[in-house]
């Protein structure tokens, strides 16, 4: 991937055709990059995959009109043909004052990871987490596994003079997996992270070992007894969901631009319970897997966006904020951590009263006003301080705002996913249901 | 245009070969309260080859599709194979053989609108939203265009070409009802080009009436009661019930990676009201939303007969779980872009039509809920499922109760069919599915309204 011409001098060219088209501003950008796949499917090696591609995306704005398009081709006839491709579709579009781009930066270069792949140690840790889980859980079944490595080049201009450049090599793994046995079957389950290096068993990335040791002790699951109004423990996996349900519903560009958030006007204020801090660090050092730049073409930086419960930023872009006066959230809103409690995961489970440990929500999309509901999967039924048994056909409803502002208490401990650091979380008031005989509507 | 020489690259080596070229051509208009808030377009062009070896396979791509880039496809391919067999080999045996062959066209003869026109074109919906509306919190409108066209050769023989256009219009309206936002949607339009698709934008003004009349019921909704009731799911959620609940646990890829219906094959698994199959191209009488001649393992593509009158009949299969399942390979493999493999996808998966009529079916119900539109669904390897509901009614005494806020159904596919008491001799499709199995990919799904009994998540 790095035998070709340089990426910079690529996406210079293709803002020279924009604005010998007629562009009055230009963005471009290319992506390079090449994957090595190994996958497991039903519990055996089935495939070794590489693929290459490129991708360049120009970005005219005619006036106030935009026009954008990607092509995988980066000769320097296709970018032509897409920058005028690219800007006749600005001219047919409508002005919006809000569309612009980010000012002058010189250039800076990002680098993380290797550039190729040891093919030989992605397939010695595949077959070892493959014999380590027939061995340790003979019952589960792993439906399918995909390790692979990608390394991509990203080269960002615009014709303001901001200009970025970025490097990554990582490794990526995910597992889906099932347990059955005499008839019996768990609820299917997955999971997954992304590191630099193959240093560490693939076991032990995020949470895999403890969700293929909970999918085994799941075969016999049946729904909670009647419904009930109670505790909600989120894993960082669930919690990773609802996170990005909450920057759906409250902090994000459709949002706000929309004027649906509830949050709309409350920078500032205490939406959320205090032991709930949430940052977006994608400038390191903690989150593992950061990114120097964002999409809109700003230098990344480290912010808080939930401190203590009080909204300390959206995640809008420059669009975004353009359009609604809010200011631009200058980390791109992406490598959440939040920030653990002071509370051991057993403490937490032992202070619930009557609910459940929720591993994966199954649900609809939550509604704009934050209310959700759906099926809690891969899920432990707790009462008076003690997990009782793995739960099945059982449902949970709330509202996203409630549920965090009913916040109890917030782990100790933390996993690292590669690109976010979540800790388990205590909240109360989740109506909670069983598959049983309803009395009807 | 099909890619020529794609067949000699797939014939001379010593493994068993497929080689495509393919290129997805998109585009996408989004009006966010009447601003143009995204207008581009995309193509994603390139080949591919995949070889098997002793029962494992190498996949390999490149954006470029001249001879050489095929050839260097084909070759890192078998290197990939070559590379795991060493490692992982074992004795499997020659893969099932039925080479499809054919050119499949379905893109417009009429010529296109300009880009201006089609701003314009969503300009105007978007007006008659406001207009038919007054007082909408927000209005989000979008066109999604996406053309497949696929040239595939197999060293067995399969040598096909087909351009697949899908066109849709999405439309999601926001009413403000209690300081709350509440929001409805639909999708229009489906297999074909704009113009074969679509004709002038007060052809819709009709379904956006509708949607905007259900959005101030379901403003003045309620919130369902959770618990186990007696449900009719019209047509819509009984399309993602045959896909979410049914569909992914037959396919055979989940079926041998644990999937309950391994255990069902033969058995009933639905009341004798219920027959479901996943079509290939053409169902009763009528071009599929997402026709599928040739799979990209170049399998002459035929129906799988899943559920016959209650019966679980059939897998949906790819060559290699064919030849596990001693089956006969359906055409199910397909893949999204040129980069992708084929994996086991649906097609166009539907309940059959039954006898009852619609009216009759809400008069038989006492106490239950009428569901009208889903969101998203999921669907587990115990048959266990989920899907949002974003539109439906309560039913009292046999009659259309108020409308109900956003909601969440479930149930155990296999246990749920087997309540279903009626099925109305109406159906329909819809074609902006997109599956997320690995590759997200255009499925259909269709149905008919179906009376059965299901778990519904609400507010205590």
């Amino acid at each position: 991937m790095t035998d070709r011409a340089d990426g910079m001098d690529v996406v210079r060219a293709a803002l020279k055709e924009l604005k010998d088209a007629g562009a009055d501003q230009a963005v471009a950008s290319l992506t390079r990059g090449e994957k090595s796949e190994l996958n497991v499917d039903s519990g055996r090696m089935s495939l070794y995959r590489t693929t290459a591609n490129v991708s360049i995306g120009v970005m005219a704005l005619v006036g106030s009109r935009k026009g954008s398009v990607s092509v995988n081709d980066a000769s320097p006839e296709a970018i032509r043909t897409a920058a005028k491709e690219a800007v006749a579709t600005a001219r047919a579009g409508r002005p919006d004052p809000a569309n612009g781009i980010s000012p002058a930066r010189e250039l800076e270069r990002f680098s993380r990871g290797q550039d190729k792949p040891d093919s030989e140690a992605m397939y010695a840790r595949l077959r070892e987490f493959v014999d380590y889980a027939g061995r340790e859980y003979p019952d589960t079944m792993l439906e399918q596994c995909v390790l692979d490595f990608v390394a991509v080049d990203t080269f960002y201009a615009n014709s303001n003079g901001a200009e970025f450049a970025e490097r990554d090599g990582a490794y990526d793994f995910s597992a889906m997996f099932t347990t059955k046995k005499g008839g019996r079957a768990s609820s299917f389950n997955s999971s997954g992270a992304s590191h630099l290096s193959l240093d560490t068993p693939l076991a032990q990335w995020g949470t895999l070992d403890r969700l293929m040791r909970e999918s085994a002790a799941s075969l016999d699951a049946r729904p909670v007894d009647r419904a009930f109004k109670g505790d909600l423990i989120l894993t960082p996996d669930c919690l990773g969901d609802f996170l990005s349900f909450l920057d759906d519903a409250y902090l994000g560009d459709y949002a706000l631009i929309t004027g649906n958030s509830p949050w709309k006007k409350k920078l500032g204020r205490r939406v959320l319970s205090p032991l709930v801090t949430v940052r977006s660090e994608p400038n390191g050092p903690r989150v593992e897997l950061g990114y120097g730049y964002t999409g809109d073409g700003f230098r990344a930086e480290n912010c808080s966006i939930i401190e203590a419960g009080r909204l300390e930023s959206f995640t809008l872009g420059l669009y975004g904020s353009n359009k609604t006066g809010l200011p631009r959230c200058p980390s791109g809103g992406g490598a959440v951590i939040m920030e653990p409690g002071g509370t051991p995961y057993t403490d937490m489970v032992a202070s619930v009263k009557r609910g459940i440990v929720m591993s994966r929500f199954s649900g609809g999309s939550p509604s704009k006003n934050g209310d959700f509901s759906g099926v809690a999967k891969n899920s432990f039924l707790v009462e008076d301080g003690r997990i009782i048994r793995p739960l099945a056909e059982t449902m949970v409803a709330g509202n996203l705002a409630r549920l965090f502002n009913d916040v109890r208490a917030v782990s100790k401990e933390t996993v690292s996913f590669g690109s976010s650091i979540l800790p388990w979380v205590l909240c109360g008031g989740v109506h909670i249901s069983g598959a049983v005989k309803g009395r009807g509507a | 245009m099909k890619h020529s020489g794609l067949a000699d690259s797939a014939r001379p080596f010593a493994e068993y070969t497929e080689v495509r070229s393919q290129e997805n051509r998109s585009s996408q208009i989004s009006l966010l309260n009447g601003d143009v808030v995204s207008n581009g377009s995309g193509t994603q062009s390139g080949v591919s080859a995949r070889v098997h070896k002793n029962g494992v396979w190498g996949f390999a791509s490149s954006p470029e599709k001249d001879r050489a880039a095929l050839r260097s496809c084909v070759e890192r391919a078998t290197a990939n194979a070559l590379f795991l067999a060493s490692k992982e080999g074992r004795d499997a045996g020659l893969l099932p053989s039925r080479p499809g062959t054919g050119d499949h066209d379905l893109a417009s003869g009429s010529p296109g609108r300009s880009k201006s026109e089609l701003v314009e074109f969503m300009r105007d919906l978007d007006a008659h939203c406001a207009k038919s509306l007054p007082g909408l919190a927000s209005r989000s409108l979008g066109l999604s265009r996406l053309d497949m066209e696929k040239t595939l050769a197999t060293s067995d023989g399969a040598d096909s070409w087909s351009l697949i256009p899908r066109t849709l219009i999405f439309v999601s309206l926001t009413l403000a009802a209690r300081g709350e936002p509440i929001e409805l949607y639909d999708v229009f339009g489906g297999l074909g080009s704009f113009e074969d698709v679509f004709s002038e934008p007060s052809a819709l003004y009709g379904r956006l009436d509708l949607l905007a009349e259900r959005l101030r019921q379901k403003a003045r909704g309620v919130y369902a009661k959770p618990g186990t009731h007696d449900v009719i799911l019209d047509a819509d959620l009984a399309g993602i019930l045959a896909h979410e609940a049914i569909g992914h646990t037959v396919e055979a890829d989940l079926v041998l990676g644990g999937s309950v219906a391994a255990d069902y094959l033969g058995q009933p698994v639905a009341s004798p009201l219920i027959s479901l199959t996943d079509f290939a191209n053409d169902a009763l009488g009528r071009r599929c939303p997402v026709p599928v001649w040739v799979d990209d393992e170049g399998i002459e593509a035929r129906d799988a007969v899943i559920i016959d009158r209650g019966v679980l009949s059939s897998y949906m299969h790819n060559k290699e779980s064919a030849a596990h399942f001693g089956a006969e390979p359906t055409g199910n493999a397909r893949a999204y872009g040129f980069s992708d493999e084929p994996i086991i996808r649906m097609r166009n998966t539907a309940i059959l039509p039954g006898q009852s009529s619609l009216e009759d079916m809400i008069a038989g119900v006492d106490r239950g809920y009428y569901f009208l539109r889903p969101s998203n669904g999921q669907a587990d390897s115990t048959s266990e499922f989920m899907f949002g509901v974003t539109m439906g009614y309560e039913i009292r005494g046999g009659k259309l109760g108020p409308a109900v806020r956003d909601c969440t159904v479930s149930g155990v596919a296999f246990d749920v069919l087997k309540t279903v008491s009626a099925v109305s001799r109406d159906m329909s499709w819809t074609a902006a599915g997109m599956c997320g199995k690995k590759q997200s990919i255009p499925v259909g799904m269709g149905g008919p309204a179906i009376r059965c009994r299901m778990n519904v998540g609400g507010r205590a």
